[in-house]
């Protein structure tokens, strides 16, 4: 179907051809143990897990 | 989109969403929550587009009121302000692989305008954003690991 009138010679916002976010499309992706995963990256944002080293 | 003067417009953020053939599964969960974060404030939707790009390239654009039964989606639909224009299409789809249907969605992040309006008052200046992968955060933790290790 096509686009609306509106949406036709109009200057665009995205400016440029997108890639594939390959990080994203891994992370979607059922692996061998997404729990595991799910479980590390929430210990990693919890408040003092970490402390820089600058 | 008028009636918000500039200074009150939170950060505006895109997505496209692919869902490869065969794996579409829509029990509508994804628009309750969608409707769940506009309900709740946290963000408005500007405009949202369906394409589809087949075996050979080419791609196809739906509007959301092209689809039958929008559900929960119906009020949201009547609010868009058709943000994308025709070029856009095209660039969002180069993501796309051939023979996948994707859903894009463009948002106003409403819960961080107060903020942004507040650090421009104060004379900050935007000159960065991103997102930080999940697996950037893991290879940060495994590397950790892996140098505490050594140190045993």
């Amino acid at each position: 179907m096509p686009l609306r009138p509106a949406r036709v010679g109009r200057v665009g916002v995205i400016g440029h051809p997108v890639a594939k976010t390959a990080v994203v499309a891994k992370a979607v992706t059922p692996g061998p143990s997404p729990v595991a995963k799910t479980a590390v990256v929430a210990a990693a944002v919890t408040p003092g897990r970490r402390r820089r080293r600058i | 989109m008028t009636d918000v003067s500039l200074d009150q417009l939170g950060p505006v953020d895109y997505l496209v969403v692919e869902f490869p053939a065969g794996s579409s599964n829509f029990t509508g969960e994804m628009a309750a929550e969608l409707v769940a974060l506009v309900d709740a404030g946290t963000i408005r939707v500007i405009d949202i587009l369906i394409l589809t790009k087949n075996e050979d390239g080419a791609v196809e654009a739906m509007e959301l009121s092209d689809v039958g039964e929008l559900g929960e989606l119906q009020a949201l639909e009547a609010q868009l302000a058709e943000l994308l224009a025709e070029e856009d299409v095209a660039h969002l789809a180069a993501a796309m692989e051939p023979g996948t249907v994707a859903g894009v969605l463009i948002w106003e992040n409403l819960w961080a305008a107060p903020f942004a309006s507040a650090a421009r008052r104060s004379g900050g200046q935007l000159i960065a954003n991103g997102r930080i992968p999940i697996q950037a955060i893991i290879a940060s933790l495994e590397a950790d690991e892996a140098l505490a290790s050594k140190g045993d």
